[in-house]
């Protein structure tokens, strides 16, 4: 009986260990701008929300349908636009990260094959505690508006 | 002895303090930056995939220059969405006067034909023009455009090109006439270009 609890109690704690960063994150509007042709590499964009009272860091993504998947930002060092890998990116406790272009982004890096309009892209997110979260980008053409979202459009 | 030198030392500093505190008034440096002068631009001759391409062909009409390359991951895809969203609101006769030139900082990479199919993806208008890597250079010391190459291991050939992201206004007479910064929303780039299609 003893040892069933103990058991129990593990098992408990094992749960809530896996219940991980990913599960207090929520990711809106994200959308994988188009290429244009013969441009190898494209962004993600998203805005991932962290719901949890702890600071969180995004340390990878990844994709089937590039060779590597970066996270970058960029720096507008008096108008020129320098982008750079970024080793992470924070979302602060109840806070939330903007990737959009011009800024934070998922870089997509050599694409095994050109995507279409309307394609879904699963990118798995991937936190700084192991844990990790999938979500469909949506494939837009690009814009000027900053995050075409479904209930904007229509 | 010792003491009386400390009080003496001590003494000093409060008076230094004190006379910095009452006499001394920081200038704030109240310097107007010089007006930044206007890079003088003017003519060139590059490559397109339908031939050469001279900025002399659109006189009489509003020319802009975007400096970019088609590798180009995300900088290039804003600007040149924007300015095409910009065109698609002018009036046909407003397009007809205007022009766009991609010209490409990765003469290394890009080719006349690479650079046809990606302008043309944004808008039917945009034109893109390349040439030896000193041509290219000579137009963008002209223009005032920086680029550098910049190493990143997983980039398409393990290098991008850090570049201005402002778009370059040639007004009809030929004469480097503005600016549009990176990020300029579109209906604000319709109204540039219709200012200079137009000028007071």
């Amino acid at each position: 009986m003893k040892q069933l609890s103990i058991l129990a109690a593990g098992l408990l704690l094992s749960a809530g260990v896996l219940a991980g960063a990913a599960d207090n994150v929520s990711v809106q509007d994200a959308y994988v701008r188009l290429a244009p042709p013969n441009a190898p590499a494209t962004g993600a964009f998203m805005v991932i929300r962290n719901n949890g009272d702890k600071d969180v860091k995004m340390v990878k993504a990844d994709n089937p349908v590039s060779q590597a998947t970066e996270l970058h930002t960029h720096l507008n060092e008096g108008g020129v636009m320098k982008m750079r890998p970024v080793p992470a990116i924070e979302i602060k406790a109840k806070g939330e990260a903007v990737l959009k272009p011009g800024g934070l982004h998922v870089m997509m890096i050599d694409l095994k094959a050109p995507l279409k309009e309307g394609d879904a892209v699963p990118i798995t997110l991937t936190f700084d505690d192991g844990s990790s979260k999938q979500v469909d980008a949506r494939v837009v053409r690009p814009t000027a508006a900053p995050a075409p979202t479904e209930h904007k459009k229509h | 002895m010792s003491e009386r030198i400390l009080s003496l030392v001590a003494g000093l500093l409060a008076a230094l303090v004190i006379g910095l505190a009452i006499f001394w008034q920081p200038e704030l440096p109240e310097r107007p930056l010089p007006r930044a002068a206007m890079p003088e631009g003017g003519e060139f001759a590059l490559q397109s995939a339908d031939g050469p391409v001279s900025l002399s062909d659109f006189r009489g009409k509003v020319v802009l220059l975007y400096f970019g390359y088609t590798y180009c991951p995300d900088v290039c895809p804003t600007s040149l969405a924007a300015t095409a969203e910009g065109l698609q609101q002018l009036m046909p006769d407003e397009l007809a006067r205007v022009a766009v030139l991609l010209v490409s900082v990765d003469p290394k990479r890009d080719t006349p034909a690479r650079l046809k199919e990606y302008a043309r993806f944004f808008h039917p208008v945009i034109v893109g023009v390349t040439g030896t890597p000193e041509e290219i250079a000579a137009v963008a010391e002209r223009y005032g455009v920086f680029y550098a190459e910049q190493k990143v291991a997983t980039a398409g050939d393990g290098y991008v090109v850090d570049h201005s992201a402002d778009t370059y206004v040639v007004a009809a007479d030929g004469k480097l006439a503005g600016r549009i910064a990176h990020a300029t929303a579109p209906d604000q780039v319709a109204a540039i270009i219709r200012k200079h299609i137009s000028p007071p």
